[in-house]
């Protein structure tokens, strides 16, 4: 484990990329213990439509309301979203992916073929179908988020699983008498850690993506509340007049993708250096 | 099983659990094609009326009814009638895709036109200051919504220049070229940046594989100058992934770019299908769906026949 | 490399840029081409609801009469009219010049069939409602027609200027061909329309009316209202109707462009529900009237953009804001309220608001949200998809309600839905005293014009203080316009009747 953590800071765009995400996670858990500078809801409506000033180092939004504090509270509502989201699909991926690998015959057609339908759909389609049947929301985001990865997850276990199980050491561990899920759990488990670790930073990158773009549609989390895809779809029709009200939510969503982008190609160069192909 | 001739006999289950999905889904959704068309005047239409209008877009018979009707329909072409156009479902979208598969064919030209040189430049020049410039770009790149940069070519643009591009409309390729390009040029980059940097990256990576395989070392050995080893063994192996990648990519843009044609304001297949939905227009929710998740798999079925006359040596028995 | 590369894309930018010069020609013809956001959805008069139906057909067809710039009656296909002494019989004289686009003269006997098919319940016509009064028609000569009424019915002659009650041929009825082709008397005839893509409509040079200063009119519909300014500012449109306020705002900033603002008849209001706790009392809705800063919602959500109104927004009955209740926010006066009414501690209650209808309901909600904070009340506020909304609103299921409602030109047609004791939409309302009831009913009856001011005032101010409703402002339709067009007149209900004035230069 310390090995790892080494390797990963010997990375170079392991060690920006942790930055950034350990950066994210820092002001994420800071706006939700209530430490931004301002209430993110408190309008102070004398003070609407300001540039950057001492008092508002992003300025304020047509409410007045402070742009720094709502971008933290929105960094750490997409950073709920995302992590939710992939925490739900990454668990459910799992189970349907190894149970289907280790059941086969019926089940394991049901399944696939059930995901080959759910990946028919561009995956932003999938989202909008989804939340239209829910209703918009910050949690039917994440189940949105989540319906659309599970099946991603599914293949990604799936495939490694199968080939694991017809190896020896498994009928081994079956022959002395270990019970179906201990062998599940113990040994599949440690060979798909890689894999599943990959795709999960890839996730997170994605899931912060969807989620700007599904608030930006109005579809994501609801106003009072701030997400960064909201504040982008509020600045739409004042970009000329208020012009941060774009460019410091654009910057921050740019940078938190890129932070997980960054640490999952390290991740994938440390943990499975064979893998070299980007997973959709 | 071969897994081509699998997949083919998969394609119609798949398409018609797709159909299902997309029927139940729409069904399941709050509020009725009608009050979506008529807003709080809803509020005065008589039962009557409200009667004849459910019997006019056969709104009013069960769920199994409606299902089969439609699905019979698939087949002779006639996706039925939209509510909210009046006219066959079918017209609508084909109304609507020429823009989509303009956008996606112009996205992927300057992604590939772009990607592909800039990879094989920056594999070349292999952990130089210039291949990490290009490292970089393609990492912000990646990482960037393609709304995101949609949304600041428009700031610059509108605040630099004082112009908008022209918005609305589609000017048709053989009406107005010259229009119909300033109209989904900036669109077309914004779609195609995010895909460049992957391009960028993929090739990059692929090319430096290649150049440390034994064959292309042999070459190399041979005396082959390096461009020529390049262009005549590095490249086209390279190409395997790319396509892959891009055949993934256009089956995606060809199913609508909703936000990007949100933002420049586009009639395309991804707003058709958003406005749909937000309309309650049921058949056109599923033709539209249906003919998005065809096209997606089929241009996904042809990526996978391109991989197997690429490249013979990969069993694609062992993928599923 | 990655300059080299930036330099590239700069490089297009200044490409496209001279591409869209090169393409903005001024245009001399004498077709007006102009832009909407929404499409017509039909074409017989009698049914369309959708305002923007409405837009289109009211170019096409006329009604027995029209409302001008103050919603005062003016001649259409009538000269002339009066009512009887008692208020039940009205008569009209036609204008023996009003000629159909078939080239048939418009008759008396047009008229009758025009109003039966109306009346028809299986038509389904959408203003039906309006015109249940008329009990016989009699048609003397062929220009003359009137209307016995089983009732006093003063705002029929009003409801007679919407198109819903446009006067169609005869014949085309017989024919079953009304909402197929479109056949009506007015200044322009349409000759060609691909739903939601464009219109064409050509002059009418036999119009009763005059002559129209432009020979046709080409619309194109553009379905986002930023594309509609794009489309402006590359001079690709001469004329567009604008709904977006943080829209319209831009279009004086560009320049050679002009932006015509009228007041509406539309009025933003937040809707409390009585029959809810605490709403059902008094205090309490008043105490929330009181917290309201209605200035600082318009300031804040449209930016300015419209007028602080009472419940009745047409410019004859309109009166002045701060002669009613609560009208300048008093924060002391509605805890006071709050606290006789035993809800010292506030409460918690749920706001519901429709997403993008109208584009400001969410900003509204959040601005409401913030001031009523300020006296204990905490919303939550759901905003839903249209048809959600609506559907909620149709059935009363919510304690308070952002919403954009329609105007009508008379108080009594505007109203008698929500705030009569027989009113269709009184679920909605929830809310009906005797006093309202019985002046809604007064002002029905009553033809001398100022004696019907003051009921409607009376009903005016004593609404504003019962508070079922907080009325907050009515916004502005826009229309924008290059320099070479002129002589547009707006209106308050939104027609575009205006542009049969218009002229190119």
């Amino acid at each position: 484990m310390k090995a790892f953590f080494q390797s990963l800071l010997r990375h170079p765009s392991g060690r920006i990329g942790a930055a950034i995400v350990l950066l994210y996670i820092i002001v994420a858990l800071l706006s939700q213990a209530g430490l931004t500078p301002y209430d993110p809801l408190k309008q102070f409506r004398i003070e609407r439509l300001q540039g950057a000033t001492l008092a508002h180092w992003m300025g304020t939004d047509m409410f007045g309301r402070d742009v720094l504090s709502r971008l933290m509270i929105g960094i750490g509502q997409s950073f709920l979203v995302a992590f939710s989201s992939v925490g739900l699909a990454a668990v459910i991926g799992t189970l349907l992916g190894l149970t289907a690998a280790w059941f086969g015959h019926l089940w394991d057609g049901l399944v696939m073929r059930l995901m080959d339908v759910l990946l028919a759909f561009p995956a932003i389609l999938l989202a909008l179908l989804f939340i239209a049947v829910v209703g918009p929301g910050t949690f039917t985001s994440i189940l949105a988020i989540a319906f659309v990865y599970t099946p991603i997850f599914t293949r990604v276990v799936r495939g490694p699983a199968l080939s694991i199980k017809t190896r020896d050491f498994v009928d081994a561990a079956r022959s002395f008498g270990s019970s179906t899920s201990y062998i599940l759990t113990r040994h599949l488990m440690l060979n798909l850690v890689a894999p599943l670790t990959v795709q999960v930073t890839l996730a997170l990158a994605w899931s912060l993506l969807t989620e700007s773009g599904l608030s930006f549609l109005g579809l994501g989390t609801q106003p009072p509340n701030s997400s960064l895809g909201l504040m982008l779809a509020d600045s739409v029709n004042l970009m000329e007049m208020a012009p941060w009200l774009l460019i410091f939510p654009a910057l921050a969503v740019m940078l938190g993708i890129l932070g997980f982008n960054l640490l999952g190609d390290a991740l994938r160069d440390i943990l499975d250096p064979r893998m070299r192909r980007v997973v959709a | 099983m071969n897994y081509l001739i699998r997949r083919l006999v998969t394609f119609p289950l798949v398409m018609f659990g797709v159909s299902v999905l997309v029927f139940v889904a729409i069904r399941l959704v709050p509020g009725d094609s009608i009050t979506a068309m008529l807003g709080t005047e809803a509020g005065l239409l008589t039962p009557e009326q409200r009667q004849s209008l459910a019997v006019y877009f056969g709104l009013d018979q069960g769920w199994f009814s409606q299902y089969w009707r439609w699905l019979s329909g698939v087949f002779s072409g006639n996706l039925g009638i939209s509510v909210t156009y009046g006219k066959p479902v079918l017209d609508v979208i084909l109304e609507r895709f020429p823009l989509t598969l303009e956008l996606a064919v112009l996205a992927m030209v300057i992604a590939l036109g772009i990607g592909l040189p800039l990879g094989v430049f920056a594999a070349t020049r292999n952990e130089k200051r210039s291949d990490l410039a290009v490292r970089i770009f393609a990492m912000i790149g990646q990482s960037t919504p393609s709304f995101v940069i949609g949304l600041l070519i428009i700031f610059a643009l509108s605040a630099g220049f004082g112009i908008l591009p022209a918005m609305g409309q589609f000017v048709p390729f053989l009406e107005d070229p010259l229009g119909n390009l300033s109209q989904l040029i900036l669109p077309a980059m914004t779609l195609g940046l995010s895909f460049t940097a992957s391009v960028t990256r993929i090739s990059r990576s692929a090319v430096l594989d290649v150049l440390g395989d034994d064959y292309v070392r042999t070459a190399r050995a041979k005396g082959a100058p390096k461009a020529r080893v390049i262009w005549r063994h590095a490249l086209p192996n390279a190409l395997i992934p790319v396509v892959t990648l891009s055949g993934v990519e256009f089956g995606y843009l060809l199913g609508g770019a909703v936000l990007v044609e949100q933002i420049f304001a586009l009639p395309g297949l991804g707003r058709l299908v958003l406005d749909a939905i937000l309309q309650r227009d049921y058949a056109l929710v599923q033709g539209s769906v249906l003919f998005v998740a065809l096209n997606f798999m089929i241009v996904n079925l042809l990526v996978d026949l391109t991989y197997v006359m690429l490249d013979p040596r990969i069993r694609l028995g062992g993928r599923a | 490399m990655t300059y080299g590369f930036t330099r590239k894309l700069l490089g297009s930018a200044a490409i496209v840029a001279s591409i869209l010069v090169a393409t903005a020609a001024p245009s001399f013809a004498a077709t007006l081409k102009m832009a909407w956001a929404q499409d017509a959805t039909g074409l017989d008069p009698h049914k369309q609801t959708a305002f923007s139906s409405i837009r289109l057909l009211e170019l096409i067809y006329e009604p027995l009469v029209r409302l001008d710039a103050d919603l005062k009656t003016v001649p259409a296909i009538a000269t002339s009219w009066s009512f009887s002494e008692d208020a039940k019989t009205l008569t009209f004289k036609l204008d023996p010049k009003a000629k159909f686009h078939n080239g048939a003269p418009v008759t008396a006997a047009d008229v009758k069939a025009s109003f039966t098919r109306i009346l028809d319940q299986a038509t389904g016509a959408a203003a039906r409602a309006n015109y249940l009064s008329i009990e016989a028609m009699e048609t003397p000569d062929e220009h003359t027609i009137v209307f016995k009424l089983s009732q006093p019915d003063v705002p029929l002659l009003t409801a007679m200027g919407s198109i819903n009650a446009a006067i169609v041929p005869a014949s085309e009825i017989a024919a079953g061909k009304i909402g197929t082709q479109a056949v009506g008397s007015g200044p322009f005839k349409l000759e060609k329309w691909e739903p939601n893509a464009r219109e064409t409509l050509v002059v009418n040079s036999d119009w009763a009316g005059g002559k129209p200063g432009v020979d046709g009119i080409e619309i194109r519909v553009l379905p986002d209202e930023n594309a509609i300014l794009a489309a402006l500012r590359a001079k690709q449109v001469d004329f567009a109707l604008l709904n977006d306020p943080l829209v319209a705002t831009l279009v004086p900033k560009v320049a050679g462009l002009t932006l015509n603002r009228k007041p509406v008849l539309a009025y933003h209001v937040l809707q409390l529900n009585p029959s809810r706790k605490p709403m059902t009392e008094l205090k309490v809705r008043q105490a929330i009237s009181c917290a309201i800063d209605r200035k600082d919602i318009l300031d804040t959500a449209l930016l300015g953009e419209g007028e602080v109104t009472g419940p009745l927004t047409m410019p004859g009955y309109r009166s002045d804001p701060s002669t009613l209740f609560c009208y300048s926010r008093d924060v002391e006066k509605a805890k006071k309220l709050m606290a006789d009414a035993g809800y010292a501690g506030g409460f918690s209650a749920t706001v519901i608001a429709a997403t993008g209808e109208p584009p400001t309901a969410a900003s509204e909600a959040q601005v409401i949200q913030s001031q009523l904070q300020e006296i204990g009340i905490k919303l939550d506020i759901k905003l839903m998809e249209l048809n959600v909304y609506v559907d909620t609103w149709l059935k009363g299921d919510f304690d308070m309600a952002v919403a954009l409602n329609g105007g009508r030109a008379d108080p009594y047609s505007m109203y008698n839905r929500y705030w009569t004791k027989a009113g269709n939409l009184q679920k909605v309302a929830n809310y009906i005293d005797d006093d309202l009831d019985s002046l809604m009913q007064k002002g029905r009856v009553e033809t001398d014009p100022a004696k019907r001011r003051e009921i409607f005032s009376a009903f005016d101010k004593h609404l504003a203080e019962v508070s079922p409703w907080i009325w907050l402002y009515t916004g502005y339709s826009y229309t924008a316009q290059q320099q070479n067009v002129q002589g547009y007149v707006p209106t308050p209900d939104g027609s575009l009747f205006g542009i049969s004035k218009i002229t190119l230069k």
